[in-house]
């Protein structure tokens, strides 16, 4: 999987070019928003544009951010649905539905949802994501904690090498569930941020950067532009991160946990075609 | 993709632990399910764990639940091939892919009743190192002694088959050379609560395809294999296929088609033609659109002779864990040579036009498929081999 052609050191634990972004957060409805500037000035709520209109009813918050941000990746990266795969990478995955369920058993006392019960399930928003894009081929759905942005580039660029086509993979964790959580906690708010990946090319390719996935390394990183610590405390920080970093054009290395996973790098090179403001400033 | 190398595997369920007690139980048709052991206020059989798990040690007090401590017990279980592993690749070179539903639903839920009731939670819970699904990934790596990637695969009941399936493509890749991979999960009364939701748990054993089938149990359990590029194998793992129904959130196609595709993935990638699989451990949950279904994948892709057994009436439905634990199941039929009873099955159902048998079968089988199949429409049939 390695063999990129970067300038930036690579480890070889994997590689593949990107060909689209998608990002969904409380101010900004997409990564082109984001790209833009157009910040909103009252708080969003997720369409879940990957959805048909009765799976969207079905799904959560926290899955149709995921549906806005993978969406925005299939349409920039010209993707087909019905035969892209999706990974989904969520650290605590589908809590608020979790807590509605503990809700209904200890302290209302009532008959839990089955509804409510299905889609409870780690894989809820690949699994119906899957169905209204009519995919019937492969689509997964994990997690690594502040290691997740990793763990779905590895899985995505894994794939990418076994089948020589294209995926898309999306990183998202819904607002910090305050009420299973110590006073003192870290807090943050809801991101989605997903990348389409595709076999690696040269520098001369399409796309929007190569990436190269590398292990713990103390090296210098390119600077996250994001501060806001309502979204940086998000385990999926990491991710927004490389999205802004392709939107910037930046190249050099970017760590994808914010200091607190296990140290995994990318190497990020932008492609000659794309744009942003920000070349070479690793 | 080639053969991977099964140099080891663990397993709990609610037929014991370890290779031998599991042996013991299937020879003999005991089924492992009796009363439930978590609050529930309503007839159902539940397999849970017949032994008490051991504490973590001190330094891994702080990650102690009981879905931790059910993979602590299944990473020492493996403690000789992993040494071997260890000596053989750098533990950089060797990866954590494992599969759980439940991930530490089962602490958070008491730690919630208690808050709910008392207003606090009780002492030591720490939701980061308890419920979320990396805290057994850690506790995993430091007790083997490996540092590769590891993440949780959590796509319901396929969730540790797939497991195999990311190892596969990460050793072919040359990112890692080895992985621990498998699944556990635990019982939960949200988890059982949910299935009673559905109306789909039958109050006694199950009886997966059986005319007299009325629904499922829940268990708990676990097992881990150790997999490599190459070494001396146990079993291989020959190939992994994963489909989606495409259909619904909770209930399978109806004709089975994504699994069908499901298997039919997993011969063209090992090469293999229908007549080369001896035996299918099944899904078989024993719920009616289910074991339809998967009987009639089962039949337009391997045929109507080829033994099919399911094992749930055994461990009972172990969510997360169960593609797992059917995968250490296909190695001892491997291994063997016999595989166990179908339990409860008579009267078999005559839409089921598959051969499920009352009574242990003895032959040689050396390629057994094994069937999993999940909300969300995911479906992942793996092929163990004979070395």
């Amino acid at each position: 999987m390695s063999g990129s052609d970067l300038n930036t050191p690579g480890d070889g634990l994997g590689a593949a070019t990107i060909v689209g972004v998608g990002l969904w957060t409380p101010r900004f409805a997409s990564a082109a928003a984001r790209a833009a500037g157009e910040r909103s000035d009252e708080e969003l709520k997720p369409v879940g544009l990957a959805f048909d209109r009765r799976n969207r009813r079905r799904v959560s918050g926290l899955g149709r951010a995921m549906g806005d941000a993978v969406e925005e990746a299939f349409v920039g990266a010209g993707l087909d649905p019905v035969t892209t795969p999706v990974i989904v990478g969520s650290a605590i995955g589908e809590a608020s539905t979790m807590i509605g369920l503990l809700d209904s058993m200890w302290r209302t006392r009532e008959e839990m949802s089955p509804a409510a019960f299905t889609v409870s399930v780690h894989n809820a928003a690949s699994g119906m994501i899957s169905i209204s894009k009519k995919n019937v081929g492969f689509t997964t759905s994990l997690a690594a904690d502040h290691d997740t942005p990793f763990a779905v580039l590895l899985e995505g660029a894994g794939l990418v090498a076994a089948s020589g086509g294209p995926v898309v993979v999306v990183c998202a964790d819904e607002a910090s569930p305050r009420s299973l959580m110590a006073e003192g906690d870290t807090n943050w708010d809801m991101i989605a941020a997903a990348v389409a990946l595709a076999p690696a090319t040269g520098q001369d390719g399409s796309g929007l950067a190569n990436l190269d996935l590398a292990p713990a390394a103390d090296l210098p990183t390119i600077a996250p532009s994001e501060q806001d610590p309502l979204l940086t405390g998000n385990p999926q920080a990491g991710m927004l991160d490389l999205v802004d970093a392709i939107a910037r054009g930046a190249s050099g290395r970017l760590r994808l946990d914010r200091g607190k996973g296990r140290g995994y790098h990318v190497a990020l090179q932008p492609l000659a075609g794309a744009g942003g403001s920000d070349r070479g400033a690793s | 993709m080639r053969p991977l190398a099964v140099t080891g595997y663990s397993l709990i369920s609610a037929l014991g632990r370890g290779r031998e007690q599991h042996l013991a139980g299937l020879a003999a048709g005991r089924t492992g399910l009796g009363p439930s052991p978590v609050p529930i206020e309503f007839e159902t059989a539940v397999g849970g764990l017949p032994f008490e798990l051991p504490e973590l040690g001190d330094e891994l007090q702080p990650w102690s639940t009981r879905l931790s401590r059910m993979a602590a017990v299944l990473t020492a279980d493996l403690a000789e091939p992993l040494a071997r592993a260890r000596e053989r690749w750098r533990p950089e070179r060797i990866g954590v892919i494992l599969g759980t539903s439940t991930a530490g639903a089962e602490t958070t839920e008491v730690a919630y009743r208690e808050m709910v009731e008392h207003g606090t939670f009780p002492g030591g819970y720490d939701f980061h190192r308890q419920h979320t699904f990396g805290a057994s990934l850690y506790v995993v790596r430091a007790l083997a002694g490996v540092d590769g990637p590891s993440w949780m695969i959590s796509t319901a009941c396929t969730s540790s088959g797939k497991s195999f399936a990311t190892a596969q493509r990460l050793i072919a890749a040359g990112v890692i050379d080895a992985a621990i991979v498998g699944g556990v999960d635990t019982l939960c009364s949200m988890t059982l609560q949910g299935f009673q939701s559905l109306q789909a748990l039958d109050s006694g054993v199950c009886r997966p395809f059986s005319a007299e089938r009325n629904g499922i149990n829940i268990g708990e359990g676990g097992a881990f294999a150790l997999v490599e590029r190459d070494g001396d194998a146990r079993v291989l793992l020959e190939a992994v296929g994963e489909t989606s129904d495409a259909y619904h959130i909770s209930a399978p196609h109806p004709e089975g088609a994504g699994a069908r595709a499901a298997m039919t993935a997993a011969l063209v990638q090992a090469g293999l033609e229908p007549g080369d699989v001896d035996h299918v451990n099944a899904h078989g949950t024993g719920t009616a659109l289910n074991d339809i279904a998967e009987a009639k994948a089962i039949a337009a892709v391997l045929g109507r002779e080829v033994p099919v057994v399911s094992t749930k009436a055994f461990t009972g439905h172990t969510l997360g864990a169960a593609a797992a634990i059917e995968f250490a199941f296909a190695a001892l039929a491997v291994e063997e040579g016999w595989i166990p009873p179908a339990l409860g099955v008579d009267p078999v159902d005559p839409e089921i036009e598959v051969s499920v048998r009352p009574e242990v079968q003895r032959g040689e089988f050396r390629r057994v498929v094994s069937n999993s199949f999940a909300f969300g429409g995911n479906n992942v049939s793996l092929i163990v081999g004979a070395p």
